[in-house]
């Protein structure tokens, strides 16, 4: 007869677990390409001690200067800058977290209560966690320095405040967690989600327009905020300082109400996982029908002038391209972002301030901006083909066929954007002269070719695996980025300079010839680099592989 | 003489210290459903990579249909066909349009590909689906449409990496049918496959590697010729198999050492 196993503590239970995180992300930096973003982390967790450390030193200084100067009414203000930071901050940093799945935990005997409480406890491990406590922690120094008769009551207020935040965060992850379970879903709550990013953007020129005519509206508003946890938090600290207890119970009570409302809410959250609920989405098996084979239509073939794998690899291109949200709203940016900048700072088309930059500057510098965004995807061009890649090393083709059939898809929808970019220009601020259009244009080849032929080394030698429509554990391959990086400084810095040298000889066309030079250089660079990176990926294939099947 | 698919000469792949693949002289004549067995770790997904081109050899050399890989690897790879480890799908394709991509990365004409695409799908009972992505499938449906991609082209030789795995039994005799027709019309399959049942009943020569060397090759007559079993009784793959690899008495751990299990 097997041993019986004996229930261990919950205190154990959270020490295994976090041992468990411990060694999965030692085991993690085994691999080099994890020990180099490991010195981004470093760096990430520097600066970020650092914004801990200082606004600790604010919340410290405004908890003592408000309550010393009795200004009680600008409490209000700390409690709903952390409440916001708690909750918000974790949706913005999803794609930095360790990839670990909490539900994993279930298949291990444990109780509902201690799933909850780990759960809980897991809250309190997130960075917006670790900083809104110290500056909780922060205030409530500075409020017992300002009264020191305080320090009861406002360890009582902020731990309650504390349990309050980490409960609805947890429970807004786990709401969301259910809600992007499906992958439709996920992808749509990311489009929105970075098209809202984006849209904050209009907030500077929609405020200067109609920024007096809303703020009633906003007064209007403010006393519903006061019955927030925020807000009743700072109001019991408030009634406590004024000596109301009956003020400060009517709070308080309230501020407990939303924490056990919260707790149960997050209770029956915890519980439905407890109890195995099924997110999967993968499709039953269904009936097989008997079709018939549809008649087959030999139509003109749009890309006969391609091989049939070139072709074969533009169609999948495009169809992956129709299929990835987050590609569509990079389509979307650049007549986006010049309806932001020409709203803001351009041309002759002011909005606001009389701040206009001629076309002379802003075409050429919205076009660079805008093939900065659009060729970053270029240097991890495998990173959504998964374990796909085994096709492209099985299949009778040589890679430089791959190349071809990618950086063609990305040329075609670069022209496209370009074009729809050139015409929103001309309507938002006009076209340049001649000269600095050829310019442009010319440099635009030169830029973008001249880029291919990187990216597609950067693409072989730093491959990154990444979802389609997910946050978590989204990031291109540290050395990708810095690859990107240098070599759109130095394409930037020989634009500049060949600007520069055309302004400073007195001949507009010289840019224009220098640049139509440096375009054909660059086309014939990039067909002379595909058989050095065909061999390049034979060599480099098993990284390739390994990096993209995981 | 038989013309020989598969042929290779000490073939090794090393990873750092260790030697997944030692030497192997393995040789497939065309026509054979071909098994490839070994315990996990022996070596046997790595010998697969290596013959479909995955994977380098780090010395050695093979011939598929008498054509040097090394030197040739294009007009290889258009012979043969694979459903690799992980089977090696485009998930954002539905099922449909990935078996039109690949027919088209093999160079099939659009009218061949899609005549072909549609009668693979519905011999595979995946045509229901039109619109769902191949990240949308079961594992089961999965693997059947990365057979069906393996076989588009008419390869002549076919490599499987557990086909069978995650394939309900409705499918997967529809499958072994298929794969048997195949080699009667001279296909060469080389399949591994944990299942020895599975490789006993479909496979006519099998080889078994053992720590990254090949300990035994030949017919399954041939292999049972080689062990004694019990007077009047047909000695099964499962008794060659155990015979061979843990004939060193270190393979098959002692039940005695997990006595509190009992």
């Amino acid at each position: 007869m097997a041993d019986v196993t004996q229930s261990i503590s919950l205190l154990e239970q959270i020490r295994l677990v976090s041992a468990l995180r411990w060694r999965i992300l030692r085991n993690s930096l085994r691999k080099k390409n994890n020990r180099l973003d490991l010195i981004g982390m470093i760096f990430t967790g520097f600066f970020g001690g650092i914004l801990v450390l200082g606004l600790s030193f604010a919340f410290y200084a405004g908890a003592y200067a408000f309550l010393s100067q009795g200004r009680l009414e600008w409490m209000p203000l700390l409690f709903w800058g952390i409440f916001i930071f708690w909750q918000i901050f974790p949706i913005f940093v999803a794609g930095f977290g360790a990839n670990f799945e909490f539900r994993t935990l279930l298949r291990f005997p444990l109780s509902l209560r201690a799933f909850y409480i780990i759960g809980l406890a897991y809250g309190f491990a997130d960075f917006s966690a670790i900083a809104s406590v110290c500056w909780l922690l922060a205030m409530t120094a500075g409020a017992t320095a300002a009264k020191p008769g305080l320090l009861p009551a406002m360890l009582l207020i902020v731990a309650t405040f504390m349990l309050l935040n980490v409960t609805i965060e947890r429970l807004i992850g786990s709401w969301l967690e259910r809600l992007l379970s499906r992958r439709r879903t996920r992808e749509l709550f990311l489009g929105l989600f970075i098209l809202s990013m984006v849209s904050l953007n209009f907030i500077t020129p929609l405020m200067q327009r109609y920024g007096a005519s809303a703020r009633p509206a906003f007064l209007r508003l403010l006393p519903y905020l006061a019955w927030l946890p925020p807000s009743l938090a700072s109001r019991s600290l408030a009634t406590v300082t004024r000596l109301q207890p009956v003020g400060f119970l009517l709070n308080f009570v309230i501020l407990l109400f939303y924490l056990v409302l919260f707790s149960a809410l997050l209770w029956r959250r915890f519980a439905a996982q407890y109890r195995g609920e099924e997110l999967s989405e993968t499709a039953a098996p269904a009936r097989a029908t008997v079709r018939p084979i549809a008649a087959i239509h030999d139509g003109p073939d749009r890309l006969s002038l391609l091989s049939p794998q070139v072709a074969a690899i533009v169609r999948k291109e495009f169809r992956y391209l129709t299929r990835n949200g987050f590609a569509y709203l990079t389509l979307l940016m650049p007549p986006l972002l010049i309806l932001i900048f020409s709203m803001n700072s351009a041309g002759w088309h002011l909005t606001a301030g009389g701040r206009g930059v001629s076309a002379e500057i802003f075409f050429p510098g919205m076009m660079a901006y805008l093939i900065l965004i659009l060729m970053a995807p270029a240097y991890n061009s495998f990173a959504f083909e998964g374990r796909g890649i085994q096709t492209y090393f099985t299949a009778p083709l040589r890679f430089r066929d791959v190349f071809l059939g990618k950086n063609l898809m990305l040329v075609a929808v670069l022209s496209a954007e370009i074009v729809l970019s050139l015409v929103m220009l001309a309507w938002r601020v006009g076209l340049p002269s001649a000269h600095t259009l050829v310019a442009t244009c010319a440099a635009i080849i030169f830029t973008i070719i001249g880029q291919l032929t990187v990216a597609n080394w950067s693409s072989l030698t730093f491959p990154r695996k990444m979802e389609f429509g997910q946050m978590r554990g989204q990031r291109q391959s540290g050395m990708a980025v810095l690859v990107a990086f240098g070599s759109q400084i130095l394409m930037g810095g020989i634009s500049a300079v060949i600007l520069f040298t055309g302004n400073w000889t007195g001949n507009p066309w010289l840019p224009a010839e220098a640049f139509a030079f440096l375009a054909a250089a660059a086309v014939g660079g990039y067909f002379a680099s595909l058989d050095a990176l065909t061999q390049l990926a034979e060599k480099k294939k098993e990284g390739l592989i390994e990096a993209l099947c995981r | 003489m038989p013309e020989v698919a598969i042929q290779t000469q000490n073939l090794t792949r090393k990873f750092g210290d260790l030697t997944a693949v030692d030497g192997i002289d393995l040789q497939v004549t065309a026509g054979q459903f071909f098994g490839f067995l070994g315990p996990n770790g022996a070596g046997k997904s790595t010998t697969i990579k290596i013959l479909t081109g995955l994977l380098a050899p780090t010395s050695g050399s093979m011939q598929l249909l008498g054509v040097d890989f090394a030197a040739n690897p294009v007009e290889v790879k258009r012979q043969i066909g694979v459903v690799p480890e992980g089977m090696g799908l485009f998930e954002r394709l539905t099922g449909s349009e990935y078996l039109k991509f690949v027919g088209r990365m093999y160079g099939l004409d659009r009218v061949t590909t899609q005549r072909r695409s549609e009668e693979l799908l519905d011999f595979m009972q995946l045509a229901d689906r039109p619109k769902t992505m191949v990240a949308d499938y079961s594992h089961g449906m999965q693997k059947k449409l990365a057979l069906a991609a393996a076989v588009i082209h008419g390869p002549r030789i076919l490599f499987l990496d557990e086909p069978f795995e995650g394939v309900d039994a409705l499918a997967a005799g529809a499958l072994k049918a298929l794969l048997a027709r195949m080699t009667e019309r001279g296909t060469t399959i080389f399949l591994t496959s944990h299942v020895l049942e599975i490789v006993e009943r479909l496979c006519s020569h099998v080889a078994i590697i053992h720590k990254g060397r090949l300990v035994a090759q030949g017919s399954l007559e041939e292999l049972r010729a080689g062990i004694s079993g019990e007077a009047g009784t047909k000695t099964t793959l499962e008794q060659i198999f155990l015979s061979i690899v843990g004939q060193d008495g270190t393979e098959r751990p002692q039940l005695e050492e997990l006595s509190w299990l009992m």
